[in-house]
């Protein structure tokens, strides 16, 4: 990556934004649900090409397992459990605080990049360690191990409680 | 050193982040709600690595934290689903705006 020229870097970087912005605008906004579900990956996709362009191939590794492999297809069995593909969906997508909701997600935006620039960071001219897999294993198992374990004993307990609560009633 | 500077990548996450926002406040369906949160966690993630990538490289807390962001994403996407099938058991829908049997 940073071999690249810096232009290059810039093109890279607006590309994978794109990829990333506008297929997430169409999630919030397609009428049918299922095509907004299945536009939500692009945009893990480029969240994943950021990942690798901020020089975490490990994480975009992860990510991709994770999000486009285990949570889409979690979200679209849940979709066809519930409303159904072949059933057209009500045709009004938006609940009815829609232009309220508009008006506090670009305040929000604005608010967030507001605060950004009148607060500049100090950037580092460090490089990332290499091999930063190896570094996340190392540490997960060392300094890092508490939280490691408790996100262990969290999947379990959301397990547990997955299955209890999409059990059916009439089986008890 | 990468080119970009961070303000860019903070910028693209702020975008994200109302975009889901947006989604989360403004979905009839359930489930388009949660991938509202979705989106916001990944807003998250993207802020996480740019500082890590830009601010403090040799600490490892920026990747570990966003590990456990992916988990408890994963956590959150598996129980959350699981009430909106019981929810749609039980009320036959899951519009947001129709279960309100907790509104006071």
């Amino acid at each position: 990556m940073t071999s690249l020229p810096p232009a290059a870097q810039y093109a890279l970087f607006l590309a994978l934004a794109g990829a990333v912005i506008i297929p997430a605008m169409l999630v919030v906004s397609l009428r049918n649900i299922v095509h907004a579900a299945f536009w939500l990956v692009p945009c893990l996709l480029g969240v994943a090409g950021i990942f690798v362009v901020l020089g975490s191939a490990f994480l975009a590794a992860v990510q991709i397992l994770i999000y486009v492999g285990a949570i889409m297809v979690l979200l679209l069995f849940a979709l066809m459990l519930t409303s159904g593909i072949g059933v057209p969906i009500g045709l009004v997508s938006r609940n009815r605080q829609s232009g309220w909701a508009l008006l506090v997600a670009s305040g929000l935006a604005l608010a967030i990049v507001w605060t950004m620039e009148t607060h500049p960071f100090a950037q580092t001219v460090e490089a990332i360690p290499a091999r930063s897999a190896e570094a996340i294993g190392r540490s997960l198992l060392t300094t890092h191990i508490l939280p490691f374990e408790v996100a262990s004993v969290l999947l379990l307990a959301a397990m547990i409680a997955a299955v209890v609560l999409a059990r059916r009633e009439d089986e008890e | 050193m990468s080119a970009v500077p961070v303000d860019f990548y903070l910028a693209l996450s702020a975008v994200l982040f109302a975009i889901g926002a947006y989604g989360v406040l403004s979905r009839r369906n359930a489930v388009g709600v949660l991938m509202g949160i979705e989106l916001m966690l990944n807003a998250a993630n993207i802020n996480f690595l740019a500082f890590w990538r830009n601010i403090a490289p040799k600490a490892m807390e920026g990747q570990v934290f966003v590990l456990v962001v992916i988990t408890v994403a994963a956590a959150e996407a598996a129980v959350g689903l699981a009430i909106i099938l019981s929810i749609y058991r039980r009320f036959g829908t899951i519009n947001v705006d129709d279960v309100d049997l907790m509104k006071g």
